[in-house]
C-alpha cells in the first residue's frame, strides 16, 4: 500500500472503528477528485469520517447544514453591500473551502441542492457575473438519510451523477461498538487527530493518480460493464459515458493506494458497486419484486469477460 | 549454493524416515513368506533413496539399480559367480523362460527369481512415488494411512506381531507429517529456508510427539473393547468352527457337511450338461452318520474303494430296474468336480478317455475317475441306467426283517438328540401302519405345518443345540439341509434306517433335440434328499423339502380303490420338479493347497482361449480411451515434455500463462469468465497449499494490464510455473 494514503488512512482509523473500507473508498475519491454521497441513518459516524478526513490532510473544513429552509447563497456566498466602501463585497459560502461536509443534503428544496452540485461540477462559483474559482483540493462529502425517510427532498438522477461514489456505512458490530463507547468516554478522539500528509503532496498525489495507466483492455472491461447496464430488462435507466469515466478515475485512484502503477480488473470489479450503484435507476416493477441495484451489478460484473490478454487492436 | 545444501540436508531427513518406514513394510514380508536377504533388499532401497536424491540422470539410476537387481539374483539364485559369463547366461535363460512363461499366462513355471526381480520393481516404483509424495505434493498422509493399516491387517490376520512396528510408523510418520507441514508453510507464505526458523518450527512440536508417545507407551491400556474380529471373518468366508449366529457361504456342491447351517447367496456357475429324455435328480454320494451339527462319512467298510474298468456294472446299494428300460445319458463337465453325477438305476459308466478306473467310495458310493492313481475330472461321460420301479403290493407289505448291518448303520442317532424330535415323529407317523406309508407321512408333514423355504436367514445351531431340532422346532425356515437331515433323523428315530444323498437336482433345459433334451446344472442346483430303507424294497427316494418333487416310479399293481387318493397324485412320474432357487451350502475351496488347482483351472482356460487375449486387448483398448476422456490433463505434461521447454521470458510469459490455465482447468480448477486473474490465483493457491499461483499471476497482471514489465526475476517465475504444471498435471 502507499505508505502516504495508508498513513490517512490509518489516521482515520484512530477515530473510526471498524470502518476501513469506508475510509479508503473516501480516500480513493479524494484521490481521483470527485465527491462522495455516504448514505445512512444518523449517528453512524458519517459526520465524524469526513472531520476525520480533513484533520488528516490539514485541509480547511467547511460544514453545511442543510436545512429545508437554506437559501442557494447560504452555501455559495452573496455580495453584501459595504456602506464603507460603497461597493459591494463579495462574503463567501462555507463551499469555497477545501473538504466540505455537506450534511443531510436531501433535506433542502431542490434549488438549494443544486446550487450546491452544480459549484461540485464546476469546481467554482458564479455571483453576480463574477466567477470565483474554488481553491483544490476541493472534496465535498454529502450525507443524506435514507430516501424513505419523511421530510426529505430527494436528489435528482442527474445530480447524483455527480458523486463519484455512494458509500454506505452500516453500523458497526457489537464489538467495534464497545471500542466507539470506551475510546470516546473520557474525550473524543478527533480531536487529538493531526494532519499526516499536507496539501501540496495531496495535490502531488491527486496528479500522479491521472498517470497511473490503463490499459485499453482494462478500459474495454470498464465499457463491457458500463454497456451492460444499458441493456438489462430491470433497469430502466443505465450509466452514463461520465459515469464509465468515474469508474476509470476511481480505478486509478485505487490502484495507487495499492501503490501499483497500473489499473487491473480487480480494481474495477472493487469499485463498480460504489461508482455505478447510484447512477442505475431500476424500473419500479423490478423494486417491487426486491430486486436490488448491487444484485444486478453482481451479476453484471459475474457476468463480464475479463481480459487476460494483452489488448490487441482489430 | 547454501540454499542447495540446505535442500539436501532438508531431502535426505526425509529420505531417512522413509527408509525406516519403508523397513517397517519389509520386515513382515520376510517374516511372512520365509524370504531372506532382507539387508540386501534394504540396500537397494537406500541405493534408490539415494539416487533420487541426487536427482541422478534417469539412465544412469536405471543401470545401476538394473546391475544391483542382476547382482542380486545371480547370486541368490545361482551357483554362478555375479557379472561372470555363466551369471550372465543364467540371467538371460532365467529371464527367456519366465518371460515366456507371462505370455502363455502359465503362472504357475515362473520362478523364484523372476517373482524377486518383480518385487525390486515393486520398491523402485514406490520409492519413485514416495519421492513425488515428498517434492511435489508434500503430503505423505495417505501412505502412512495405508502403512498402518497394512501392518494392523498383518497383525491382526497373520502370525506377525506388529505391535511395536505400529508405534514407529506413527512416530516417524508423525515427525515426518509435522516436517513436511513446515515445509509447506514456507512455501506457502514463499519464505526463504533458513535453519533457525526451521529448527525454531520444528522443535515444540517434535517434543510434543516424543512427550506424548512416551507417555502414550508407559499408560496402562485397557483389554480390547469387542471380541477377536478373526473367528467371525474366518467362519464368515466358511473357514470357520461352530458358532452362533448365522453365516453367508456361496451355494454349491461342497465335501463338508459337518457344520449344517446358515445362509448362501446364489451361483449361476454351470456345473454340468446333460442329455437326458427326462428332468430327473442326479446323485453323488451319500452320508450316513448325522453329529447333531451335520453329517460325517463312516468308515464302515474298511477297504475303501471299489474299482471298476468303464464299461463294468457299476455294484452299488441301490435297486435298478429292467433291461429294456436302460437308457443313457451324456454329461458334459463344465466345473471340474471330480465325482461323477448319475442318475437313479445307475448300471454303468463310458468315456472317451482310456485307461479310466473309476473308484466308488464303499461308504458313501461316490464315484471317482481315477487315471494311474491320480484322480482326474473326465471332460465328459455318458452314464447307462435303468430307473428301477417299485412294486406298490411290495411298497406296502408289512415289514420283513431287515439285514443288521443296514440298522447298524441306518439307525444311527447322536445321543444328544432331543427326545422332542422322537415325539414329534411318533405323532406323525400315527396311524400309518407299513414304514412305507410312515416314510409318506413324514414327508409330507413339511409342506403343511409352517415351515418356509429361505435360503437366507437361515440360523447356524449354538453350541448345545441339534441342528435337526432347532429346524423343526425354532426357526422353521431353511432350505434342502435341513428338509433332508430333519427326515433322515426322525425316520431314523423311529426305526426306519436311512440315508441322507447329495447331489444335484433336475436343472434346466436349455436344448432339445427329439426326445432327447439338454439340461443345465448349476451350482445353484445342488441339493441333497433322503433315501429310506423299505423292507422288501431296499433304498427308495424321499423328497421332503417344500417346492422340490423327486420322481420315483411306482408300479401300481393292486386294485385302485386300495391306493389313497392323494398318494396317485403325487408319485406320478415325471412331475416337473418346480424347483426354486436349489441349495446345499459348500464352502468353496479357499485354503492355499486347494488353491493351486483353482490356479491350474485358470491357466488353462486362459490357454484355450484366444478370445480372452482377445477380450483383453479390448479392455486395454477401452481403458485407453476413457483415460483419454477422464484424464486428458496428462497430455499437456507429455506434450510439453516432448515439445522441449521453452525458456521463460517476456515474449513467452502470455504463452506459459495460457497453457497453465489451460492444464489447471483439465484438473477440474476453471477460471470463470468474471473471475479476475488474482482471485482465480487465490482459489488455485488455497487448493495447492503455496503462493505460486499468485507470484506468478502478479507478474502476468503486470504484463498484461501495465504499461511495461518491471524487473522480474524469471528464473523464479519459472521455478512457480513448474511447480504449477506438475501438480496441475496431477
Amino acid at each position: 500500500m502507499h505508505k502516504q494514503i495508508e498513513a490517512i488512512i490509518e489516521n482515520i482509523e484512530k477515530v473510526m472503528i471498524g470502518k476501513r473500507e469506508v475510509a479508503e473508498l473516501s480516500v480513493v475519491a479524494l484521490l481521483a477528485g470527485g465527491h462522495v454521497l455516504l448514505e445512512d441513518v444518523p449517528g453512524v459516524g458519517k459526520t465524524m469520517m469526513v472531520r476525520a478526513l480533513a484533520k488528516s490532510v490539514s485541509a480547511q473544513f467547511k460544514r453545511i447544514q442543510f436545512t429545508p429552509d437554506l437559501l442557494p447563497s447560504d452555501v455559495i456566498g452573496v455580495s453584501v453591500y459595504n456602506p464603507k466602501t460603497l461597493q459591494f463585497e463579495f462574503r463567501p459560502g462555507p463551499i469555497l473551502g477545501n473538504i466540505i461536509l455537506a450534511d443531510e443534503i436531501n433535506r433542502t428544496s431542490p434549488k438549494t441542492q443544486s446550487a450546491l452540485l452544480e459549484s461540485m461540477e464546476e469546481a467554482s462559483v458564479t455571483i453576480d457575473g463574477e466567477t470565483l474559482q474554488i481553491t483544490k483540493p476541493f472534496f465535498v462529502m454529502a450525507t443524506q438519510n435514507p430516501i424513505e425517510y419523511e421530510g426529505t427532498y430527494p436528489l435528482p438522477e442527474a445530480q447524483l451523477d455527480r458523486f463519484l461514489l455512494k458509500i454506505k456505512m452500516g453500523y458497526p458490530t457489537a464489538q467495534e461498538e464497545v471500542e466507539v463507547l470506551r475510546r470516546t468516554q473520557h474525550n473524543e478522539a478527533i480531536h487529538q487527530l493531526s494532519p499526516v500528509i499536507s496539501i501540496e503532496d495531496l495535490l502531488e498525489l491527486q496528479e500522479e493518480v491521472k498517470s497511473v495507466y490503463v490499459d485499453d483492455s482494462v478500459k474495454s472491461y470498464i465499457v463491457q460493464i458500463a454497456r451492460a447496464t444499458r441493456s438489462i430488462q430491470h433497469i430502466y435507466l443505465g450509466v452514463s459515458p461520465r459515469a464509465s469515466i468515474a469508474l476509470m478515475k476511481a480505478s486509478q485512484a485505487y490502484a495507487k493506494m495499492q501503490d501499483r502503477d497500473f489499473v487491473k480488473p480487480d480494481d474495477v470489479q472493487y469499485l463498480a458497486p460504489f461508482v455505478f450503484g447510484h447512477r442505475i435507476i431500476l424500473k419500479p416493477e423490478a423494486r417491487y419484486e426486491g430486486i436490488t441495484t448491487d444484485g444486478i451489478l453482481g451479476n453484471i460484473i459475474e457476468k463480464a469477460v475479463v481480459p487476460i490478454k494483452r489488448y490487441a487492436q482489430e | 549454493m547454501k540454499r542447495a545444501t540446505f535442500k539436501y540436508i532438508e531431502l535426505s531427513i526425509y529420505y531417512v524416515l522413509i527408509f525406516f518406514i519403508l523397513r517397517e513394510w519389509l520386515v513382515p514380508i520376510m517374516q511372512l513368506t520365509g524370504t531372506g536377504h532382507m539387508n540386501l533388499i534394504l540396500i537397494f532401497i537406500a541405493l534408490s533413496l539415494v539416487i533420487s536424491l541426487f536427482k541422478i540422470h534417469f539412465i544412469i539410476s536405471w543401470i545401476v539399480k538394473g546391475l544391483y537387481i542382476s547382482w542380486f539374483i545371480v547370486r541368490v539364485y545361482s551357483d554362478t559367480a555375479p557379472f561372470s559369463v555363466e551369471g550372465f547366461h543364467f540371467l538371460t535363460h532365467d529371464l527367456w523362460t519366465n518371460f515366456s512363461s507371462v505370455i502363455l499366462a502359465d503362472w504357475t513355471s515362473i520362478t523364484d527369481s523372476f517373482r524377486t526381480f518383480l518385487f525390486f520393481v515393486l520398491i523402485w516404483m514406490l520409492i519413485y512415488l514416495v519421492h513425488h509424495w515428498i517434492t511435489i505434493r508434500m503430503n505423505i498422509f495417505y501412505f502412512l494411512v495405508i502403512t498402518v493399516f497394512f501392518i494392523a491387517i498383518l497383525d491382526t490376520f497373520t502370525r506377525y506381531d506388529g505391535s511395536f512396528a505400529i508405534v514407529k510408523v506413527v512416530l516417524l510418520g508423525l515427525i515426518m507429517t509435522s516436517f513436511l507441514y513446515v515445509k509447506r508453510l514456507f512455501k506457502q507464505a514463499g519464505i526463504q529456508k533458513d535453519w533457525k526458523k526451521y529448527i525454531l518450527l520444528l522443535m515444540p512440536i517434535i517434543l510434543l510427539i516424543g512427550l506424548t508417545s512416551s507417555v502414550a507407551i508407559f499408560l496402562p491400556k485397557a483389554s480390547p473393547q469387542w471380541p477377536d474380529p478373526v473367528p467371525f471373518i474366518k467362519s464368515a468366508t466358511g473357514q470357520g468352527e461352530v458358532g452362533e449366529g448365522t453365516t453367508v457361504s456361496k451355494v454349491g456342491y461342497g465335501d463338508d457337511d459337518e457344520t449344517l447351517g446358515g445362509s448362501f447367496v446364489a451361483d449361476d456357475q454351470v456345473v454340468f450338461l446333460a442329455e437326458a429324455e427326462t428332468k430327473q435328480y442326479w446323485r453323488v454320494e451319500t452320508k450316513d452318520v448325522y453329529t447333531s451339527k451335520g453329517w460325517e462319512k463312516s468308515d464302515y467298510f474298511l477297504n475303501e474303494f471299489s474299482v471298476f474298468e468303464q464299461g463294468d456294472r457299476i455294484v452299488h446299494s441301490l435297486p435298478i430296474g429292467p433291461e429294456d428300460q436302460t437308457k443313457t445319458s451324456l454329461i458334459k463337465v463344465v466345473y471340474p468336480y471330480d465325482f461323477i453325477i448319475h442318475p437313479y438305476g445307475l448300471k454303468s459308466v463310458y468315456t472317451e478317455e482310456p485307461n479310466v478306473e473309476l473308484f466308488m467310495d464303499s461308504n458313501s458310493e461316490k464315484i471317482t475317475p481315477v487315471i494311474n492313481t491320480e484322480e482326474t475330472v473326465l471332460s465328459n461321460y455318458v452314464v447307462e441306467y435303468s430307473k428301477p420301479t417299485y412294486l406298490y403290493s411290495n411298497l406296502k407289505k408289512p415289514t420283513e426283517e431287515i439285514d443288521s448291518f443296514i440298522r447298524e448303520r441306518y439307525l444311527q442317532l447322536p445321543n444328544s438328540l432331543p427326545d422332542r424330535v422322537v415325539e414329534l415323529a411318533n405323532q406323525i407317523i400315527k396311524g400309518k401302519e407299513t414304514p412305507y406309508d410312515q416314510a409318506r407321512a413324514i414327508e409330507d408333514y413339511f409342506g403343511m405345518n409352517g415351515f418356509r423355504y429361505d435360503t437366507e436367514n437361515v440360523a447356524i445351531p449354538s453350541k448345545d443345540q441339534d441342528y435337526v431340532d432347532q429346524f423343526l422346532f425354532d426357526t422353521k425356515v431353511g432350505y434342502c439341509d435341513n428338509f433332508s437331515s430333519s427326515m433322515v433323523v426322525m425316520l431314523r428315530s423311529i426305526g426306519i434306517p436311512a440315508r441322507w444323498v447329495k447331489g444335484f437336482a433336475g436343472g434346466e433345459v436349455i436344448d432339445r433335440n427329439g426326445d432327447v433334451s439338454t439340461f443345465e446344472i448349476t451350482n445353484n442346483d445342488a441339493h441333497s434328499w433322503v433315501e429310506a430303507y423299505i423292507p422288501n424294497v431296499g433304498w427308495v427316494n424321499f423328497e421332503p423339502t417344500i417346492g422340490f418333487t423327486n420322481t420315483r416310479s411306482i408300479d401300481y399293481d393292486l386294485e385302485k380303490t386300495e391306493t389313497d387318493q392323494d398318494e396317485t397324485l403325487t408319485v406320478d412320474e415325471d412331475t416337473e420338479p418346480e424347483e426354486t432357487v436349489e441349495k446345499e451350502t459348500g464352502s468353496e475351496e479357499t485354503t492355499a493347497h486347494k488353491g493351486s488347482k483353482l490356479f491350474e483351472i485358470v491357466t488353462k482356460s486362459l490357454t484355450q482361449g484366444k478370445y480372452i487375449y482377445l477380450s483383453i486387448l479390448i479392455l486395454i483398448l477401452i481403458l485407453i480411451l476413457v483415460l483419454l476422456k477422464y484424464r486428458r490433463k496428462w497430455i499437456p505434461k507429455l506434450f510439453m515434455k516432448f515439445k522441449g521447454n521453452q525458456p521463460l521470458d517476456e515474449s513467452s510469459l502470455e504463452k506459459h500463462y495460457l497453457q497453465l490455465l489451460k492444464i489447471l482447468e483439465l484438473q477440474g480448477i476453471k477460471r470463470k469468465e468474471g473471475q479476475t486473474l488474482t482471485a482465480f490465483a487465490k482459489e488455485v493457491d488455497q487448493k495447492f497449499e503455496t503462493n505460486d499461483m499468485t507470484q506468478f499471476t502478479l507478474a502476468y497482471e503486470e504484463f498484461v494490464y501495465g504499461e511495461q514489465l518491471s524487473e522480474t526475476d524469471f528464473a523464479k517465475l519459472k521455478e512457480c510455473w513448474e511447480y504449477l504444471i506438475n501438480r496441475g498435471s496431477g
